[in-house]
């Protein structure tokens, strides 16, 4: 039978066709396969680095990038091809390991004052905060400045304890948001104690929501362990790290050695660059809702 | 509480005001004088190496190092009152007047410092919201990442190399020329790239922050409410969400006081800038402790006195935001410092 209706005015519109996302749509590829890069030839590079980067080559010091010497040499003769696979190990193992230190401490402190009773919560609360709010880098310094000479593991630990403040109030908001709830009461009834509530039922809720500012916690620890090692604060000459290699740039900045400066810099904000844009691709759910503007 | 009673609320804050730089001044003394280190290197320099022990405990004696910690404080505090604040081991004058001599050019480095942050993190902020998800907004995004991800003291270092070494057009340290008059023009121009610097480490930590709150006023449905009466794209954005902002933006602005402070510390290092920031890591290492007492102390009145100001201004302007957290920086952002 036929219509007796006929439809005016609405055009046909095609169904959107639903294409599966690629694997790599999204995801910050150039970003991974960068750091990738970085971090493996920083491991591996006992196997292919053909110089010592603490040798002094005292015959060749200030040379410009060149066959021999691929990224030149610096104010002390020493290879910066080398240096930097060899001083890149030094800062990444540092970024690491201070935000674990970092991350350890805000979860503890975050999640004790989440449980705990108001006042205490109130306490320990202005308490980060006053941390949060002293200049973390003139914090770090005083404190490698009273341990005295740094090492790698003092630097880690200086920085780990001066950074944990801000992932301690996002902890604490989680807990305190996760702790009225079931399963969480039902442990505590069945006896479970803080650290079995905190391991087993809350950090696998709110790990997702620090994880982005852990990984960001990483950026800043390195940025934090080049300045210090830049103004002398830090590692010592010895100790190749990005940073160290960059104490000495004032010799190269009045002999205009510019490969001093430029190439362990460009390592540098290389690594930083790309920890933060997966950082942003971690923490961004995507789906915004349309503005009303 | 303000409303009822502005006397008891304010002397409320100034007592706390008072005991925590009690607080800190005794924290920090202790500190000082249990790092390693020989603060009569500072004041007879290399010669301390050659003096026979008579002659050291002579000197102690003269700068009152012999005492036990506790009576040191106490006779460092009865100084303090009255304004005595000992003399600097290294400068060998007043400690006020060393410090004073310099306190003006951070003063400037960071006044203008801060100002600029404000007014272009604004702008920018706004910018990016007006046009979002264009590409205007995309690229300055990229952008603000990238200089976000730059360490201040590198780019110190390579606009140094650039615009000093190499093309000669700027200066590349200190606050004037050495043996010039320093006159407005010359200490502007020496002023030029620890400026620069010290606007690209923070500017965008700022506005993006201004820009994501913007956008999320921007879905509130009072903004549907404004379209629907007939207002204008630009009169909805500019008075109403940016008015909505506001409030907790000039909170972080006041928090970011400290740290814009810390920051111009780092580009002073570099550019041999002789301000507070060098002077704290010059007396930090040749253990001048009547400086490094005065001016953690002054660090410490500016990160104590800028909270209470958010605190306030929180308090005063945005009753939504008495029970909110002041500090959640870090969360809006994303850039984290």
């Amino acid at each position: 039978m036929e219509s007796k209706f006929v439809r005016v005015g609405i055009r046909p519109v095609p169904a959107p066709r639903l294409r599966r996302a690629r694997w790599y749509e999204g995801k910050p590829i150039a970003s991974m396969f960068i750091l990738g890069a970085i971090l493996l030839g920083c491991l591996l590079c006992g196997l292919f680095l053909p110089k010592d980067p603490a040798y002094m080559d005292l015959f060749n010091v200030c040379v410009p990038p060149s066959g021999e010497f691929w990224f030149g040499t610096d104010t002390m003769g020493r290879d910066i091809f080398s240096m930097i696979w060899h001083g890149g190990r030094v800062s990444l193992c540092i970024g690491f390991l201070a935000t674990l230190i970092s991350t350890v401490i805000a979860v503890t402190f975050g999640a004790l004052s989440g449980m705990a009773p108001r006042w205490l919560d109130d306490l320990l609360m202005r308490a980060a905060e006053i941390w949060l709010s002293i200049p973390g880098l003139l914090l770090a310094a005083l404190i490698q400045a009273i341990l005295g000479r740094a090492s790698v593991v003092s630097i880690s630990v200086v920085i780990g304890v001066t950074g944990w403040a801000s992932i301690a109030k996002v902890v604490r908001a989680e807990v305190r948001r996760l702790r009225g709830s079931e399963y969480v009461v039902a442990a505590r009834c069945m006896g479970a104690g803080f650290f079995r509530v905190l391991w087993k039922h809350l950090a696998p809720n709110f790990f997702s929501s620090i994880m982005f500012m852990v990984v960001m916690n990483v950026r800043g620890a390195i940025v934090s362990e080049s300045t210090l090692s830049f103004m002398g604060l830090g590692l010592p000459l010895e100790i190749v790290s990005w940073g160290s290699m960059l104490s000495l740039s004032e010799k190269a900045l009045s002999s205009g050695a510019w490969w001093i400066i430029l190439i362990p810099g460009a390592f540098l904000v290389a690594t930083l660059l790309c920890v933060t844009s997966i950082g942003n691709y971690l923490r961004t759910g995507g789906s915004r809702e349309e503005s009303n503007l | 509480m303000i409303r009822r009673n502005p006397w008891l609320y304010y002397g409320r804050k100034a007592l706390a005001f008072l005991l925590s730089v009690l607080v800190l001044s005794a924290a920090a003394f202790y500190i000082a004088r249990l790092a390693p280190g020989d603060p009569l290197v500072s004041y007879y320099g290399d010669r301390v190496e050659r003096m026979r022990p008579d002659e050291r405990a002579r000197a102690e004696e003269k700068l009152g190092l012999n005492a036990p910690i506790h009576v040191q404080y106490v006779r460092w505090l009865r100084g303090a009152l009255q304004g005595d604040f000992g003399i600097s081991y290294k400068y060998k004058t007043d400690v006020l007047e060393v410090i004073g001599g310099r306190v003006g050019n951070t003063l400037i480095l960071g006044g203008v410092g801060f100002v600029l942050i404000f007014g272009l993190s604004l702008g920018l902020g706004l910018f990016c919201a007006w046009n979002e998800g264009r590409w205007a907004d995309r690229i300055v995004c990229r952008l603000g990442t990238v200089t976000s991800c730059i360490p201040e003291f590198w780019l110190s270092l390579v606009l140094i190399l650039i615009f000093a070494v190499n093309l000669r057009w700027l200066p590349s340290g200190g606050a004037y020329s050495v043996g010039g008059t320093g006159g407005v023009g010359d200490r502007a121009l020496h002023l030029i790239l620890p400026m620069t610097v010290t606007v690209l480490g923070h500017l965008w930590y700022y506005a993006y922050m201004i820009r994501n709150k913007l956008l999320e006023e921007a879905r509130a449905e009072y903004v549907l409410l404004a379209k629907a009466k007939g207002l204008s794209r630009r009169r909805v954005l500019f008075k109403h969400c940016l008015r909505n902002v506001m409030p907790a933006y000039l909170s972080i602005m006041a928090i970011s006081v400290p740290h814009i402070l810390g920051g111009t510390y780092i580009v002073e290092t570099v550019f041999s800038y002789p301000g507070i920031g060098t002077l704290s890591y010059e007396s930090a290492r040749y253990q001048d402790y009547n400086l490094l007492m005065v001016l953690c102390i002054l660090s410490g009145v500016v990160v104590i006195l800028f909270n209470m100001i958010a605190q306030i201004i929180n308090e005063r302007i945005d009753p939504r935001m008495r029970d909110a957290e002041i500090v959640e920086t870090t969360e809006v952002t994303g850039v984290g410092e």
